[in-house]
């Protein structure tokens, strides 16, 4: 992440606090004051979100941090007996927490690709001039409005085994029906489905915004470079969007891996289970299983931790993997 | 209603102001009649008349506002003023019930547990609740006595009172039976299976050899294992408190008799309170499944006016109860005597009785079967059964069951793991028990 | 609709696309509405219902009463906004510090902005009551803005845009004019972050609305509910119609949705605008 800075000239306004001159002398007022605000205005910009970082997120991280490492239950969060490392030891050999990480990579992968494809396509269109371009970008916004339950609750009906419209339409092209929840890969397919369907137009969105801020003459130079459109949306608009379509990659990771109302609803109500087999339990189904369900709060919260772990491994390889690809660009 | 407090006002007004940057809304913030206002007022404080406001929380469909027994105590109570929050959850509810017992903040002045927690609440919140033994008029007499014991601790402190319990009836539609060939007067169709569930089972045989298309003998195997364990004096835990369901053979024989359900294809494959199931009752898909007495509410709304006068009522093959909850009154609270009172009054006979009349919810308290409302009632759309005489029956047959702290996450992850599999996944018998006990160790493993 | 909108017209096919997407989008919400004007018995028959019936209204009257709806709408918005506001105004500010600022511990402070959106928000949740617990603040509204006041997506999101939409040379000119911060920000950095802010606020708000694990921890139906908070008492069980369900969903629903229809021209028109002219 750090990497993008670079590619920002550095400046007298950015640099660094120039040294006063020796010899001293009175400078005017308002030069100390100039001097004054370039160097501390920068913070009092980043201190606000800080400052209520630190009062309603940095408690309840380190208290889990704090937990993680403790047999604590819900029962009586404030009774809390030392086992060290054991919440996170035990995790390696806990075949449940594996069932969870895997589902939640391959459900990842099932939402988040498609869903950044699909919205990159749809923004790239909504950019264009358009009959009813209002009409579309409210209709495609609308999924995003919906909430979570309201979203689940719909899907749940449509992917019925029994009554589900999906099964109806199946039938009607001569298919049989699917038992969307308990196969493996249906579940993870219908779990991904409202995913995608409640973040594509949300990231279309935001690829529109950052499209509409591309200079219109990178455009006219490439047409008159002879680019097609195919062209110009390949090498103007793909890397102008570099840093958006970065920020929408590292969101969706973050969304994908904290996956959580979408499978807990699925089951239709019953539970934190992820079905029969587990098998759309993801990590975040599984520690609200393990904090809520089970009522295990030093459990829970090392899962907590392990996902932040993961989340910060998933980090560096992107930063790792961004680098490079700048470098040979 | 329209109670508010000062502060929370000027909070209201504040937060206008930052949301719209400008001061052109606040004025509003500070006419008396905003509708905000109403929602302002803080639960189970003084009320403008110097009244009492009481707050009842609850889950799902517990039935003491339907039933009209709030508005009566207010009547009886002038000043009183009872609110009730519902979660429609308990797996929501429960551990929002913790967390607010934990930091002794957030609660309403009654909160309802569910029978299924009640062993946990009593062994680990029973100091932050209070003894509801000792409040006037309650009498411990009235109550079922496992029930009464159930709520309350080992130096003999009663933390909750009963409400409702949950005897069992085996639910069937008549006009099924009667296509596939099986008696419907309800007295022969108990005779069908009375006193052994694995003739149950054979009449689900019968029932599928001749049923009509479309239809199966059952809901669920899940169910049916639930309704079989409910019979039993031990369940998951012995009288010492070690969990025992594994090696219980009264749990092995429900499994198997129910995972043969399921392999003689006598279910329907659902998995309970789930959105397929209550499509199943309004599709009439299946001809029986086990009812406790708060279900019959339930299946009458979701099988709807087609239903009415083809489901009837039997009684199960063995006396068995599943759910029932209890009221407690959280010692934080700011009317604890008050609260104390509204519970007492809630339980007593005489609206336990009115409860079940208005709402199904059978009585826990045994002083109330006597009571006409209950002996003699009748249920008009279940093809007017005498519901009182039939769970009345049922509750005086059931045993004194042990609970134990972890009841729900046990019978879950046997429901919705083990039985599932085998119901819904085609597994076998084994790999479902299996695929159970392993889901159960690693949640009582704290 | 002036602004940098790539000339080029979109054909049918674009059209066609478009309207092939629209109408996904909008599908489940539309059946939402269609399963709302039903009944139990009817959703349960297949094929499933693809017109209205006659049951709209008395479900949404249910719905509305029984979930104490007009206190909780008057309560969403007023979080909504404020969240919206506060997020927008504070991820502007720190995003763009850490987009075209140079101080000490910048990139430390920005891994460890990204490294709270990390943090799985179901756990927070029980160190965060006690906290409110301890203020008092439970079932009083500033229990559920002031914890999502800021935003850790905000600041990068704002940061990733403004790397890419504010030109150096801009910030740099205002300075040598002797601007002070605050002048800088509020005639460049403002102006330029526009279409984003829109955005942001719209998302902000959009995410505020539809909060729910929090706020029914932290808040109570009588008291003072959210939306999302009074529709969890419209439960199965609690109201047996499986239409009063879905009315209960699409009333959550549908503020928002007009809300995007009344202001869907000013948020379009402000990233339509708000683009740097070079």
């Amino acid at each position: 992440m750090a990497g993008d800075t670079t590619t920002v000239a550095p400046s007298r306004w950015e640099g660094a606090p120039v040294p006063e001159p020796a010899e001293g002398g009175r400078k005017p007022r308002r030069s100390r004051l100039h001097r004054w605000d370039l160097r501390w205005s920068p913070y009092a910009f980043v201190a606000p979100f800080f400052l209520f970082f630190g009062v309603f997120g940095l408690f309840p991280l380190l208290y889990t941090g704090w937990a993680s490492l403790h047999r604590v239950e819900l029962t009586a969060p404030d009774e809390m007996e030392w086992v060290g490392l054991r919440n996170f030891s035990r995790l390696l050999g806990d075949e449940f927490f594996w069932n969870a990480l895997t589902n939640t990579v391959t459900i990842g992968l099932l939402s988040t690709v498609p869903q950044l494809l699909i919205a990159l396509g749809v923004a790239h269109l909504l950019n264009q001039r358009l009959r009813g371009s209002m009409f579309f970008r409210v209709a495609v916004l609308t999924p995003y409005a919906t909430s979570v339950a309201a979203a689940t609750l719909v899907f749940v009906l449509l992917f019925g085994r029994d009554h589900g419209m999906i099964n109806w339409a199946l039938g009607l092209a001569g298919l049989d029906a699917v038992d969307w929840q308990n196969g493996a890969w249906t579940s993870q397919l219908a779990v991904s489905t409202i995913v995608v369907w409640r973040w594509t137009g949300y990231n279309a969105l935001i690829y529109l915004a950052a499209m509409q801020s591309i200079p219109h003459e990178l455009y006219e130079s490439a047409a008159l470079d002879g680019a097609s459109p195919h062209q110009q949306f390949l090498h103007v608009t793909i890397p102008s969007l570099r840093p958006t379509i970065l920020f929408t990659c590292v969101v969706s990771t973050i969304g994908a891996t904290q996956l959580f109302g979408e499978p807990l609803l699925f089951n239709g109500g019953a539970g934190a289970t992820g079905g029969a087999d587990h098998q759309f339990q993801t990590l975040g189904l599984y520690l609200y299983e393990q904090g809520w369900v089970n009522l295990h709060l030093g459990r829970a919260s090392a899962i907590a931790w392990a996902m932040f772990l993961i989340l910060l491994i998933i980090g560096a390889v992107n930063w790792l993997v961004a680098r490079r690809l700048r470098r040979s660009s | 209603m329209r109670t508010h407090s000062r502060a929370s006002r000027r909070l209201v007004g504040l937060a206008v102001v930052v949301a719209l940057g400008a001061g052109t809304v606040a004025g509003c913030a500070e006419d008396p009649a905003e509708p905000a206002a109403a929602g302002v007022a803080t639960a189970g404080g003084v009320g403008r008349d110097g009244g009492t406001t009481l707050t009842v929380g609850v889950f799902g469909a517990f039935g003491l506002k339907e039933a009209g027994l709030y508005d009566e105590y207010m009547k009886l109570n002038k000043g009183v003023v009872i609110k009730q929050t519902s979660i429609e959850r308990n797996e929501n509810y429960y551990p929002q019930l913790l967390t607010h017992l934990g930091s002794g903040s957030g609660l309403a002045d009654i909160q309802a547990v569910e029978v299924n927690n009640i062993a946990e609440i009593t062994a680990t919140q029973a100091r932050k609740l209070v003894d509801l033994g000792r409040t006037e008029g309650v009498r411990k007499e009235s109550f079922l006595p496992w029930k009464w014991s159930q709520a309350t601790t080992a130096d003999g402190r009663t933390v909750g009172l009963g409400t409702d319990i949950g005897p069992q009836g085996i639910c069937y539609r008549r006009d099924l039976f009667a296509k596939a060939g099986l008696p419907t007067d309800r007295t022969a169709v108990g005779k069908l299976w009375a006193g052994d569930w694995r003739k149950y089972l054979a009449a689900g045989k019968r029932y599928q050899a001749r049923a009509p298309k479309g239809t199966v003998f059952v809901d669920s195997a899940a169910g049916v294992m639930a309704a079989i364990t409910g019979g039993n004096e031990t369940r998951f835990y012995d009288a010492k408190g070690k969990v025992v369901y594994k090696t219980n053979p009264a749990v092995r024989r429900a499994w198997d008799t129910a995972a043969e359900f399921a392999r003689a294809g006598l279910t329907g494959r659902l998995q309970q309170f789930t959105p397929a199931w209550d499509q199943g009752f309004a599709n009439a898909r299946f001809a029986t499944v086990s009812c406790p007495a708060w279900m019959l509410g339930y299946i009458q709304d979701k099988a709807g006016a087609a239903g009415k006068g083809k489901w009837d009522v039997a009684a199960a093959p063995r006396p068995s109860n599943w759910g029932g909850s209890f009221l407690t009154v959280p010692a934080a609270g700011r009317n604890t005597a008050a609260a104390a009172r509204l519970v007492a009054w809630l339980t007593a006979p005489e609206q336990q009785a009115k409860l079940f009349e208005r709402r199904g919810s059978f009585p826990s308290a045994k002083a109330a079967y006597d009571l006409p409302a209950v002996s003699g009632a009748r249920h008009a759309y279940f093809g007017n059964a005498p519901i009182g005489r039939i769970f009345a029956g049922a509750a005086r047959g059931v045993p004194v069951q042990i609970v134990g702290p972890k009841d729900l996450v046990i019978a879950q992850n046997l429901a919705d793991v083990g039985m599932l599999q085998v119901d819904q996944k085609g597994r076998s018998s084994k790999q479902g028990w299996d695929a159970a006990v392993k889901a159960i160790d690693n949640a009582l493993d704290q | 609709m002036s602004g940098v909108t790539p000339g080029r017209r979109a054909g049918w096919i674009g059209h066609a696309v478009l309207a092939l997407f629209a109408a996904g989008s909008l599908f489940p919400l539309v059946w939402t509405a269609i399963a709302a004007s039903r009944n139990t018995t009817r959703l349960a028959q297949t094929p499933p219902p693809f017109w209205f019936g006659g049951n709209l209204l008395r479900n949404l009257r249910i719905a509305w009463t029984d979930a104490n709806m007009g206190t909780a709408l008057f309560n969403t918005v007023l979080v909504a906004g404020t969240v919206a506001a506060g997020t927008v105004l504070f991820s502007t500010l720190a995003g763009f510090a850490f987009a075209k600022l140079r101080f000490r511990l910048k990139n430390l402070l920005l891994l460890l902005v990204i490294g709270t959106m990390m943090v799985p928000p179901q756990l927070g949740v029980v160190p965060l009551y006690m906290l409110i617990a301890e203020l008092s603040w439970t079932d009083r509204l500033q229990s559920v803005v002031l914890p999502t006041l800021v935003s850790a997506f905000g600041v990068f999101f704002m940061r990733q845009y403004l790397l890419q939409a504010l030109p150096t040379e801009l910030v740099e000119a205002a300075r040598v004019d002797g601007a002070s911060s605050w002048r800088v920000v509020w005639h460049v950095v403002f102006p330029a972050a526009r279409p984003a802010m829109a955005v942001l606020g719209m998302l902000t708000f959009v995410l505020a609305w539809n909060d729910f694990f929090w706020p029914i921890i932290a808040l109570t139906q009588n008291g003072n509910p959210t939306v999302q908070v009074a529709l969890t008492g419209l439960g199965r069980g609690y109201i047996p119609d499986q239409s009063v369900i879905m009315a209960g969903a699409l009333l959550g629903t549908l503020p928002l949705l007009l809300a995007f229809v009344i202001f869907g021209k000013h948020i379009v028109g402000g990233i339509m605008t708000g683009a740097v002219k070079g």
